[in-house]
């Protein structure tokens, strides 16, 4: 495991951290992440499992992460990147990983984050006429949207 | 041979009907998962003459397991208006109910009786196939008795429904 964990760290702006045994985080800044994902890509790491979004609202930024997953050496990598709330944009991995495209349309509408060079990135993905705060960020309130757009049953029998 | 009035007409093809209904069922939830025991030997729904069926247009009985979203609502709509007279509908397990787990979500609509009239609901989470079972026959029941009248009130009230419909589907 020791050889690849030097393969990776010797790309040039990484910071890595091995959490245990066949997971290592990798923790790139905003402007080399697609380098980080190409070399990423040429030391072995062929396969992008999850492309994901975490809300952190308490610093005021989006961490943006890649599980990549290298079947050579059975080891998961995560690269991870963190950009601001305001206008957040990303640019797109899907010419190096193609199955990024889809995760991409999916965090641009749960999250309202652009993706530069993805097209489809702002079209309707899954919500329809959604006209709200992006569903999954954390100052979307739920409960209040639910309670306004869809009424409770209160008692028995019908509404009618 | 004295000739027979609306009602014994009436009554006679609602016996007829009770005993040979054909479902289609909307899985758009975890309670297709007690579908197929249903169906199959261990419980068997077709010795009452209940048989699932693959499209809308011949179907008596819309099943709708499990929570209804906005977008699995429109396609309901759809299933249920292409459907034809009479035509009943079962609310499957506390979601259609009352939004069950899923009360507080962005997406979930939490009473199905505000979009399609619904003739039955089955509670609970899930409910067992002796459950559905239990509920066909109450449909029966319903059906012999001329109780289930979901479809009149559809037409009936279709302002309620289609401006209710058109409050969450835009």
């Amino acid at each position: 495991m020791m050889d690849i964990v030097d393969k990776i760290k010797g790309i040039e702006g990484a910071k890595v951290t091995v959490q245990r045994e066949n997971r290592v985080f990798v923790d790139v800044s905003e402007d080399k992440l697609i380098s980080t994902l190409y070399d990423m890509k040429l030391i072995g790491f062929h396969q992008l499992s999850v492309q994901n979004v975490i809300d952190r609202i308490k610093d005021n930024k989006f961490e943006i992460f890649y599980v990549l997953y290298s079947r050579e050496y059975k080891i998961n990598a995560i690269v991870r990147t963190w950009i601001d709330r305001e206008n957040p944009v990303i640019k797109t991995a899907d010419k190096i990983y193609p199955s990024a495209h889809t995760w991409e349309r999916e965090i641009s509408e749960m999250f309202g984050i652009k993706v530069d060079g993805n097209e489809d990135s702002g079209k309707p993905f899954i919500l329809e006429n959604w006209k709200d705060l992006p569903p999954m960020r954390k100052d979307f309130d739920s409960v209040k949207y639910s309670s306004e757009h869809f009424v409770f049953r209160h008692s028995e029998g019908e509404n009618e | 041979m004295e000739k027979m009035t609306e009602e014994q007409v009436k009554s006679i093809a609602n016996m007829l009907r009770k005993r040979s209904l054909w479902m289609i069922h909307y899985c758009t939830g975890c309670g297709a998962m007690e579908l197929p025991p249903t169906m199959t030997s261990r419980y068997d729904m077709e010795r009452f003459g209940l048989a699932p069926y693959v499209t809308s247009r011949q179907a008596d009985i819309l099943l709708i397991t499990g929570y209804l979203n906005v977008k699995t609502l429109r396609r309901v709509i759809t299933v249920y208006e292409q459907m034809l007279d009479p035509k009943y509908v079962i609310g499957f397990g506390s979601c259609t109910l009352n939004g069950g787990v899923y009360w507080d979500s962005y997406a979930v609509i939490k009473q199905l009786d505000r979009y399609i009239p619904a003739d039955l609901y089955i509670a609970g989470c899930m409910p067992r196939p002796e459950a559905v079972i239990s509920a066909f026959r109450h449909l029966m029941e319903l059906i012999d008795s001329g109780k289930a009248d979901g479809y009149k009130r559809y037409k009936r009230n279709l302002a309620y429904y289609k401006e209710n419909q058109r409050k969450v589907l835009g």
